[in-house]
């Protein structure tokens, strides 16, 4: 078992490293010096050099200590992004400073979902089999057909603006939760089919196992047999989805942010889209893939220390 | 069942635990709020360029002038100047006395953190800066070819390897300082808008302290003598004022316009100024929701996004019954503004190609794009004089011939294909804005290129990327427009001039002899009907070349509600928070009236 | 099996292979059937007005650019979704906005298809080497989040230009529209290599490969006439529930300004709607949404079903 941790372990170097290496193929070799964009055509020579020394694309790609392949490592590793050519803020600010806004709207609503679809997972468990069951079935397809875009439009103007049951935008006196709570809700709303459907169906095949059989044979009763025993061994699957998607929470929701005002890092990156900035995506992907290669191992490392089956291949 | 009862408590926990840094409001705080649409690019007013900017930066920086509040016509009053100049009599020197007892804000970048007082010099300075070209000031057209020595300063700044290692302290004729509050220009020859200039903006004073201090980064950190002083910056969400503590004595103006008392604008004649305590600006660049926040009473004042004009605005041009009972109120007024598409000459495509820029003046409906996107709140524009103005030529329209003609514009597309010597590639047009009423506009102007035959793609990106590409000649045609700094078309026509170039305002980077020519003779010289002629006949020239496709000039209308007081609309007003006056207790009871409504 | 009434021998009923036997089951199931004429609908819609262009027929019905009317006319009976901001009508608009979406969907299918398949059957097929390095770049590739991959792919590639002379296809130059069906390819393909590899690993040992082996069949033969064409159904089925995610990709990108700027697509339409329904036009934004609701609908559950009558441990005997 400690033989699977470490080579776990091991394993992750190379895929941070690969990591890197797509960040840097993305925004350094395709995408290469936009000193140009910066500077524009009529920038003397001397303002472009400024700018090529300070994000380093005068020197060679790969082939010396210096390159810049080498400086992105380090800086990687270091998570040393450098300074928005845009603002001249530094990167890791911005990033800091975001984190804490799109978790308070991501958690909420991760942990609100998970709540919601595993009751009614679980009630739409014992109905099982019967018309209603298909309805169910429908109604979740339905939900993951509409565009999540729909969702926030309608929600916004109807809860928000409409009927003024919460604020339609970000206001900097408003509490957070005051703030958070109708994108919240929205954002409920619009994964719930999806998610419902999903921990139905793992409900549902641990109920078609044996040992509920047995159960029932024995005489349980349904709610017993649902809350004890099938609730507890559909938890393997139902946690490896909530821990792998821990990385994403930090991810904000992007359209969740924007027509909200939430300043998160989704909205972080809508506004490098707009001012076309590369280094804020580079590194807002290079921070997600981390924290998701880091999860990842966590959830390896857990199960390995419960099922002594799992080898590493 | 244990199971979600940790869930939910944790879910409590984490959300009361999750308030990151937000301002706390004293319920005795004197506070107004508004929203802003697009962001800010930076607090430096030696490199501002737009009015987002300037509007937030005008409340922190002063100048040696400023524009009497309310008096009409507009007037030049000191304001950080002790008084008015004295000027020479061959016009080319001017001598200022600068007020005592002003102090910059306190900040980290002054010794023991206390903000020092001002000097004559930190004018200087201030100036200096813009000549350094290190520094790529969009605002160096201010001085260009105006002050003795400052020309050969930038000149010398050119040979310096970086930017901070040039020395300002280099003497210089042109800018002297005898006493610490005494200045005196020498001019190179008479700038009759001189004054107007140093009401401007950019030529704000700073310290040196501040600029050593911060670098850079400076844009961020604005240290000014202003009534206000920044607080917060949450970029990309608010940004929140406080009052100056140490602001020196400035009252509310006692005279103004014959109709300032009925209007009650002189209610508070005499008292100290400002008298509002905090300003919190929040960014929101939608306007549906900027909308829904000014209808709910969070915002003190707005525009009237073109969506919602017909809740605002009836048939017949007056308030709604919706607004009234709300105890909104309406202002409107024309803006000295000109809004167009601007070619950049220096376009291998369309720089030498005039058929081709007639045919798509020709080719835009500026009545329908009026009526879509500002509600008919403009006068089409055929000319870039606007009617605010008196040097505006009433006979330009006759003039121009680039009103809406689609025939027309399908003629010339075929004879600019001849100049172009084969098809036409396909045109870039860059436009500032990345929501929704922009891409309604790229949609607009795709269809009219479109009938006249023209293949166009349309660039969207936010407002400070987009004045990047102006300002580095990258954009090809482009949506834009000027509102006047100062009362005198001069500010219109030094956009033309080729010295001007990018990324100086000249973001056509047109260039004409003639009009050059015609503009050096007219800029000194003092107002007369000889110098209306001039630039009438300069604004010809233009007209006739054809460097971008004038669109309107704007009607101002703004909203506001019956809290805030003191809400003259000016022109070239910047930096007027400190006058307004809001009563509090008005603004809490707005949702009780908001109840009684519904 | 052998009969009751004990003749034996014959009437033994035909051997059915996976696919005619699913094939049967799907043409039984009758919601199936309905939302694959859904899903045939807007495909046809899609060819036709690829027809109309390059044919110039200019049937009224493509002509989306053209002014029906006034402003925001709601629906009538001359404009059936009503008009937009131009004028323009919104059901042709949303007609056309099928093309946009399933040639998408289409590109996008192809690129991932053509990536992840020949990835995926070359890895668990060769095994060694060749199979570390593409485990390894499907792993790396994967560990960055969906969302930030296409931003990222779709910012970068946006206004490139590639130089394919040496394949003598001269210089594409990629537009708004050829990035989006770049990017969300190149994010998808990650799902498909996995599947096909994790096939073919189990198909490799079957005794058909063996067979193929022992007469001299070469590998490429091997992989591509034999192996593939048995894993081909896993596929399919991912595929129809892929296609939703493209095209929902498309409408997000179309709403961050990354999609199709020339022409209207359903993602441009919602992005309107947020200055329309405050004003209370909601047309556009349903026409689009509906739109979008329809055929994804039909996909889900056409996949679903799918997936259930290609269920081997379904399989009527």
């Amino acid at each position: 078992m400690t033989a699977y941790i470490i080579r776990r372990l091991l394993y992750t170097i190379p895929i941070v490293f690969g990591v890197m290496l797509v960040t840097f193929v993305l925004f350094n070799v395709v995408q290469g010096d936009v000193t140009d964009l910066i500077a524009g055509k009529a920038a003397s020579v001397e303002t472009r050099e400024e700018i090529r020394a300070e994000y380093g694309w005068d020197k060679p790609l790969f082939l010396s200590w210096d390159s810049q392949f080498v400086n992105h490592l380090k800086n990687s590793a270091t998570f040393n992004f450098g300074r928005s050519w845009s603002d001249r803020e530094p990167i890791i600010e911005k990033i800091k400073r975001g984190a804490g806004p799109s978790l308070s709207l991501t958690v909420p609503m991760f942990l609100g979902t998970l709540v919601v679809s595993i009751s009614l997972a679980l009630l739409v468990a014992f109905v099982r089999g019967t018309i209603g069951d298909v309805v169910v079935v429908l109604v979740c397809v339905a939900g993951m057909s509409i565009p999540f875009l729909s969702f926030i439009l309608f929600g916004q103007y109807f809860l928000g603006f409409k009927w003024g049951l919460f604020p339609v935008y970000f206001w900097p006196d408003l509490s957070t939760p005051q703030y958070v709570a109708l994108p919240v809700l929205i954002g409920i709303a619009a994964g719930l089919g999806g998610n419902l459907r999903f921990y139905r169906t793992v409900m549902l095949d641990e109920i078609r196992s044996d040992y509920v059989r047995t159960a029932f044979a024995k005489g349980l009763t349904a709610r017993r047999v649902l809350f004890k025993h099938v609730l507890k061994n559909a938890m393997i699957p139902i946690i490896t989805q909530v821990v792998l998607a821990i990385p994403f929470l930090f991810l904000g929701s992007l359209l969740l942010e924007r027509f909200f005002g939430i300043p998160g890092l989704g909205y972080l990156m809508i506004d490098a889209i707009g001012a076309r900035d590369f280094q804020v995506i580079s590194a807002m992907t290079y921070i997600g893939a981390i924290l998701f290669v880091v999860f990842n191992l966590i959830t390896d490392v857990c199960y390995s220390l419960v099922d002594p089956r799992i080898t590493f291949d | 069942m244990r199971f979600f009862g940790v869930v939910i408590a944790a879910l409590v926990v984490f959300i009361a635990g999750c308030d990151n840094s937000r301002p706390t409001s004293d319920s005795n705080e004197v506070v107004t709020y508004s929203a802003y649409a697009a962001k800010v690019r930076g607090l430096d007013p030696g490199d501002i360029g737009d009015t987002t900017s300037s509007a937030v930066a005008s409340q922190i920086f002063e100048c040696l002038y400023q524009y009497h509040y309310l008096k009409r016509p507009y007037e030049l009053i000191p304001q950080l100047a002790e008084d008015m100049p004295q000027v020479s009599e061959d016009g080319l020197r001017y001598t200022i006395k600068i007020k005592k007892g002003v102090y910059f804000a306190d900040d980290r970048c002054f010794e023991g953190g206390k903000g020092r007082e001002l000097k004559a010099g930190d004018f200087v300075f201030a100036w200096k800066r813009i000549a350094n070209i290190k520094y790529l000031s969009k605002n160096w057209w201010i001085f260009d070819n105006r002050i003795v020595g400052l020309d050969e300063f930038r000149e010398y700044t050119k040979t310096v390897k970086k930017g901070e290692e040039v020395d300002y302290s280099r003497v210089m004729e042109g800018l002297q300082t005898p006493d610490d509050n005494t200045l005196v220009i020498n001019l190179k020859k008479p700038l009759p808008q001189i004054v107007y200039l140093l009401a401007h903006l950019p030529t704000a004073a700073i310290a040196k302290e501040a600029v050593d201090y911060y670098g850079k980064d400076i844009i961020n950190h604005p240290v000014g003598t202003g009534p206000f002083k920044l607080k917060v910056w949450h970029r990309g969400s608010y940004i929140e004022l406080v009052k100056n503590p140490g602001f020196r004595a400035e009252y509310y103006p006692s005279q103004g316009a014959p109709s300032d008392v009925e209007k009650g604008y002189l209610a508070d004649a005499g008292k100290r100024i400002p008298m509002i305590d905090r300003v919190l600006m929040v960014l929101v660049q939608e306007d549906p929701p900027r909308w829904f926040l000014f209808l709910q009473g969070k915002i003190d004042a707005s525009g009237i996004p073109k969506d919602n004009f017909n809740e605002a605005i009836d048939q017949k041009g007056v308030l709604t019954a919706e607004m009234r009972e709300r105890n909104i109120n309406l202002l409107v007024f024309r803006d000295p503004s000109t809004y167009w598409l601007g070619f950049n000459m220096e376009d291998e495509v369309l720089g030498r190609n005039k058929p081709l820029r007639q045919a798509i003046s020709s080719a835009v409906d500026r009545e329908k794009y009026i009526h879509l996107f500002t509600n008919d709140r403009g006068e089409v524009a055929y000319g870039f004089i606007p009617p605010l103005m008196k040097d505006y030529d009433p006979g330009i329209r006759d003039f121009a011939p680039t009103g809406y003609d689609p025939e027309k514009a399908r003629r010339l597309v075929k004879e600019a294909e001849k100049v172009h010597g084969g098809k036409l590639p396909r045109l870039t047009l860059s436009l500032a804005g990345t929501d929704a009423v922009a891409r309604q506009q790229g949609d607009f102007y795709k269809r009219c290129f479109r009938e006249a035959g023209l293949d166009i793609e349309i660039d969207y990106m936010d407002w400070p990327t987009f004045q990047n590409r102006i300002k580095s000649k990258s954009a090809q045609i482009f949506q834009l427009g000027w509102i006047a700094d100062y009362p005198d078309a001069e500010n219109f026509l030094q956009l033309f001039y080729s010295k001007n170039a990018s990324p100086g305002p000249n973001n056509f980077n047109y260039s004409n002899p003639e009009f050059d020519r015609i503009y050096e003779r007219a800029s000194i010289m003092p107002d007369s009907a000889e110098r209306i002629e001039l630039y009438r006949r300069a604004e010809r020239i233009v007209v006739e070349d054809c460097p971008a496709v004038f669109l309107l000039h704007g009607v101002a209308y703004v909203l506001q509600h019956d809290w805030i007081f003191n809400y003259k609309p000016h022109a070239f007003g910047y930096g007027l928070t400190k006058y307004r006056r809001i009563d509090s207790v008005r603004r809490s009871s707005y949702k009780e009236l908001l109840r009684g409504i519904k | 099996m052998i009969r009751r009434d004990g003749q034996i021998g014959k009437e033994l009923p035909k051997g059915r292979s996976l696919w005619s036997d699913g094939l049967r089951r799907l043409r039984r199931h009758r919601l199936a059937m309905v939302c694959l004429g859904v899903i045939a609908v807007y495909v046809v819609l899609t060819g036709l007005i690829y027809l109309d262009e390059l044919s110039k027929w200019d049937t009224p019905v493509t002509r989306w650019d053209e002014e029906v009317g006034g402003a925001y006319e709601p629906p009538s009976a001359k404009n059936i979704f009503g008009t937009d901001f131009l004028g323009r009508s919104v059901f042709r608009k949303t007609l056309y906005g099928a093309r946009v979406s399933i040639t998408v969907a289409f590109w996008a299918s192809v690129v991932s298809l053509g990536v992840g398949v020949p990835l995926g059957a070359i890895a668990g097929y060769f095994r060694g080497v060749a199979d570390e390095i593409i485990v390894w770049v499907y792993t790396t590739l994967s560990s960055i989040p969906y969302i930030l991959l296409i931003l990222a792919f779709a910012l970068v590639l946006k206004d490139k230009t590639i130089n394919l002379k040496w394949a003598k296809l001269g210089i594409i130059e990629l537009g708004g529209i050829a990035t989006v069906y770049l990017a969300i390819g190149l994010t998808s393909w990650v799902g498909i290599c996995r599947l096909i590899r994790g096939e073919v690993i189990k198909h490799k040992n079957r005794e058909y490969v063996l067979a193929a082996k022992s007469y001299g069949c070469g590998n490429g033969r091997i992989i591509f006439r034999h192996l593939i064409p048995n894993v081909f159904h896993l596929v399919i089925i991912s595929f129809s529930l892929r296609f939703v995610s493209f095209i929902q990709a498309e409408v997000i990108l179309s709403f961050l300004g990354l999609g199709e700027k020339d022409r209207p697509s359903w993602g441009a339409m919602i992005d309107q709607a947020r200055l329309e329904l405050p004003r209370g036009h909601w047309w556009e934004m349903t026409a689009a949404t509906a739109a979008i609701f329809f055929i994804s609908l039909a996909l889900n559950i056409f996949g679903d079903a799918l997936r259930d009558s290609l269920d081997p441990k379904l399989r009527i005997q």
